[in-house]
């Protein structure tokens, strides 16, 4: 029982990191139809900043540094490289998809260089204690990653309803000319989505370094992209769902590698690829992803 | 090569209803098209032509009702199935897909023709052979449609009204018993036009194929069509000659407005 | 589609050409040496996967991550059925299995790639590499765990393409480089000449039609999901093909290869040489491959560039390699959407216009890139 618990409790907290991460991927794909492949990228990118300001500014200046810093890259990634290779032609889209691997290879190159083989410390508060949760027994940085997200997601959730912005965003992905003949200001929307979305990342980062992983790793972007099935299974084009999505393969992750002695028929590890198998299986019966409608493909 | 010699069998539709969340686009719609006629539809925007369109090649299935083109059913057919039993159509805003005129031409000979993977791949005579004797019957569709001139043309390069052209010679290419005209004039100046109604006759007469027509252009659709059905709120509200429809209250109440000058309002 | 349809271009000028490459490349093993040759070899190898991958991403519009997926299957698929464990089959018999394997797997994936579209099917194909990856490493009996298996050497009639047995050509000693480049480039005439000959022919129009407009192909007699499902397979066997020629060249595979990474890897091939044709997608086959090999070798006399082992902030040939070509995939999609190949063309037509008298509109001008026009897809 408590193993289940246990269990449940990881899953939960990987799950809401993993929706900081999925929630980015959909307000992308929501604003310009871009599938962003340098995601993980981004990620790594706002993990190594606030691994290497923590010294200097302490962990949380160096973290706010890394958030904005991360969301003014992705900013001018998407004003810069993505929108300059076309409008909002469904098949620039697909041009534009591509272009986040090239933007991927750099950014992802670049930080390994500069990581190699280290593991960096993000230097966050909760280090490596623990905390009594009745009968189970969770790490301080697992309770901090579920409230952290949780906060921050509601006011994503707020941002989408309650602001200017939010209403112009959805407008635009409902009906981009429509949208445009309103007077949205598409270039601009389109951009504070990626601020936002590598926002989220950069903040995703700290929880995905930090104990019980051993810290940052080059490889800890890749770890990202389990949110791509989080996003997918959601829809796609949905926050609701990329929650629900990312909840679903957190807890896949978490119980697969928990019951992993009676699961050895799947071999060692399957845990880490349980996300992938549980979405082909799910898009086998829903192509378009568990809360995706038929308007959510837009490529 | 195959050209027709018989009639084209008689398309009927019957009472097919067809609702999308809620909202009934077309409601209990029926008629039919006469073999070798050119059947017009007409109505205000989104009186349902567009939907009957696509119930016609398949792409929206009717919650009830039927589509019969001789003794085939085509109301559950898939809408490549439809394609090879002679049904083709045009789309109301241009839908080439790269290449030149003659890439495209030759998509239209699909159906008709055979040659798979492994035959293209490995250049087997008798898929070399295949793709030379479309090619001639491509041609001469391009000449038919005046666009032998532009044959080898990428379709990106061509004026609005060629690439419309295109497209209406890709539907001949599939050598169809019935073609299906999206708004053939929209958006052509008047000799484009003129163009057009003279291609439009020359295949019929040619060909011998039936057409239905969804056109807003009511100077060209009291010349070309036979027969007329007004929609109107996906109902069919007249049926007629061109003469007759014209005359009828109720479509002039719902669609020509007041009742004179008609041509001239909607031209 | 990059060739006119009915425009003979053939003619003795073109045959000269082709002549005068193939006699040149046949001559290559008797002046270079295993250095070089190996990088001829990869960049086949890799040239045979990006026509393939070509096909399905570049001309029927799907995207595929999980190239290096089909790639393992072939390369893991030859050493298994020619090897020990394994039913030890001839090594031609398995070398044709294993591309008929890759392709059956591609076709187990059909039920997923005939119905999942655009950015959905790029995810659904990232699982196949994660999952592969995991079978690669767990299925030890088959596929050797984590050091992989060594690949036993093609035999063909009693020849052999590795350096068992001594062989001299015109005072040339023939090792393994020098046999397995003919092999190499036999298999890449065959890919070229089956994928031009798909690409001009009836499935290619209809691949090409899917991806401008699934509606307008369907309405013209293209059944979707059958060839949706008929450019995985396709895609697949050409995979399975390349995974095979890099298991002999390699002579060992392992797991970590056959990555992300490489699936990666393919893709800027086929962006840097230009979507959907054959020539480009062999273009960019060798610049992704050959460039980190050769900014490896000469390290030392590039700038900015540290020679392989040094550590600490230095910019290592492989990464720069990977700086250049990330960079690459940029630039081209920003400033030149049709790549390698396009630009080749574009150069070519100038030079025509600069020679012949002027031409009327339709001569000069590639095609753009972007479908000529999109549909409306029918109201759900």
């Amino acid at each position: 029982m408590t193993t289940f618990l246990d269990n449940v409790f990881n899953g939960l907290a990987l799950g809401a990191v993993y929706a900081l991460v999925a929630l980015g991927f959909v307000i992308i794909f929501k604003a310009s139809g871009v599938m962003n492949f340098a995601h993980g990228s981004l990620l790594l990118l706002g993990g190594y900043l606030t691994a290497v300001l923590h010294d200097d500014l302490g962990f949380a200046g160096a973290l706010a540094v890394s958030v904005l810093v991360t969301a003014a890259v992705a900013g001018a990634m998407d004003r810069f490289l993505l929108q300059a290779g076309g409008g909002a032609d469904p098949h620039a889209a697909h041009v534009q998809t591509i272009v986040t691997i090239g933007v991927d290879i750099l950014i992802l190159t670049d930080l390994s260089r500069r990581i190699g083989g280290d593991l960096l410390s993000l230097g966050d508060p909760w280090g490596d204690s623990v905390s009594g949760l009745g009968p189970v027994t969770v790490a301080d940085s697992r309770i901090a990653a579920i409230v952290v997200s949780t906060v921050v997601i509601a006011g994503v959730f707020a941002l989408f309803r309650y602001t200017s912005w939010g209403l112009s965003l959805r407008a635009s992905a409902e009906d981009v000319e429509a949208a445009a003949l309103m007077g949205v200001r598409l270039v601009r929307i389109r951009m504070l989505a990626w601020c936002l979305a590598g926002a989220l990342a950069a903040l995703a980062a700290v929880f995905l370094a930090a104990f019980p992983a051993p810290g940052l790793e080059r490889t800890t972007g890749q770890i990202a992209l389990k949110a791509f099935p989080a996003a997918i299974l959601g829809g796609m084009a949905s926050p609701p769902g990329a929650l629900a999505g990312s909840l679903l393969i957190g807890m896949t992750e978490a119980l697969v590698a928990g019951y992993q002695s009676d699961l050895h028929v799947l071999g060692e590890g399957f845990g880490d690829v349980a996300p992938y198998a549980v979405m082909v299986l799910v898009l086998l019966v829903r192509p378009t992803g568990l809360f995706g409608g038929k308007a959510a493909v837009r490529v | 090569m195959t050209v027709r010699t018989t009639a084209p069998p008689e398309l009927a539709v019957t009472d097919v209803t067809v609702r999308f969340a809620g909202l009934t686009a077309l409601d209990a719609v029926s008629f039919t098209v006469a073999p070798g006629s050119v059947h017009a539809l007409i109505g205000p925007n989104g009186a349902g032509k567009s939907t009957c369109f696509n119930v016609l090649s398949g792409l929206c299935r009717p919650a009830t009702g039927t589509v019969r083109l001789g003794d085939a059913d085509l109301t559950r057919l898939a809408p490549h199935r439809i394609a090879a039993l002679g049904v083709a159509r045009t789309f109301q805003n241009i839908v080439t897909t790269q290449g030149t005129v003659a890439d495209n031409l030759m998509l239209g000979r699909h159906a008709l023709s055979r040659a798979g993977f492994a035959a293209s791949a490995l250049r087997l005579p008798q898929a070399r052979r295949e793709q030379r004797t479309h090619l001639d019957r491509a041609r001469e569709i391009a000449e038919l449609t005046g666009l032998a001139a532009h044959f080898d043309r990428p379709v990106a390069l061509l004026s609005y009204g060629d690439r419309k052209r295109v497209e209406f010679a890709r539907a001949l290419c599939l050598e169809p018993s019935v073609l299906l005209l999206d708004e053939p004039v929209a958006g052509m100046n008047a000799a484009e036009r003129a163009r057009t109604v003279e291609v439009v006759h020359a295949v019929r007469a040619e060909l011998g194929l039936s057409v239905v027509l969804v056109e807003h252009d009511m100077g060209l659709v009291m010349r070309l069509a036979d027969e007329v059905t007004v929609l109107d709120f996906g109902r069919a509200i007249a049926h007629g000659t061109p003469d007759e429809v014209r005359r009828d209250p109720e479509v002039l109440r719902a669609y020509l407005g007041t009742g004179s000058e008609t041509e001239e309002d909607a031209a | 589609m990059s060739d006119r349809l009915s425009g003979i271009r053939t003619g003795t000028p073109r045959l000269w050409w082709t002549l005068a490459v193939v006699t040149v490349l046949c001559a290559l093993p008797f002046y270079l040496d295993a250095f070089w040759l190996r990088i001829g070899l990869f960049s086949m190898a890799a040239a045979v996967g990006a026509v393939g991958l070509g096909l399905l991403s570049g001309t029927a519009g799907q995207l595929s991550l999980g190239h290096a997926f089909f790639l393992a299957v072939g390369a893991y698929g030859y050493v298994w059925l020619a090897g020990e464990p394994g039913p030890g089959l001839p090594t031609a018999v398995a070398a044709v299995l294993a591309v008929l394997l890759a392709g059956a797997a591609g076709g187990l994936f059909s039920p997923v790639a005939g119905r999942v579209r655009g950015v959905y099917l790029g995810v659904a194909t990232l699982a196949l590499v994660f999952l592969g990856h995991h079978v690669l490493l767990t299925a030890d009996s088959v596929t050797g765990g984590f050091n992989g298996r060594s690949v036993p050497p093609l035999e063909l009639g009693g020849f052999s393409f590795s350096a068992d047995s001594e062989l001299t050509v015109l005072g040339v000693p023939f090792g393994a480089e020098e046999r397995l480049w003919y092999l190499g480039l036999a298999l890449f005439a065959l890919t070229w000449f089956t994928a031009r000959g798909l690409l001009r022919g009836r499935p290619g129009r209809a691949l090409v039609a899917l991806r401008d407009s699934e509606t307008a192909a369907a309405v013209m007699g293209v059944d979707v999901s059958r060839y949706r499902s008929a450019a995985f397979v396709v895609s697949s066997m050409y995979a399975g093909l390349a995974g095979v020629m890099i298991a002999l060249s390699f002579r060992r595979v392992v797991p970590d290869y056959f990555g992300l990474v490489l699936s990666v890897d393919y893709l800027a091939m086929i962006v840097i040489g230009g979507l959907g044709s054959v020539a480009g997608a062999t273009a960019g086959a060798v610049f992704v491959t050959a460039l980190p090999l050769l900014m490896t070798r000469y390290a030392d006399q590039l700038p900015l560039v540290a020679a392989p082992g040094t550590t600490g902030g230095t910019v290592g040939p492989t990464e720069a390699a990977r700086y250049l070509y990330g960079a690459a995939i940029v630039l081209i999609l920003l400033f030149a959407p049709d790549g390698l190949h396009g630009l080749v063309r574009r150069l070519r037509a100038r030079l025509r216009r600069r020679s012949a008298p002027p031409p009327t509109a339709a001569t000069s001008p590639t095609p753009s890139p972007a479908p000529a026009a999109r549909t409306k897809e029918p109201t759900p």
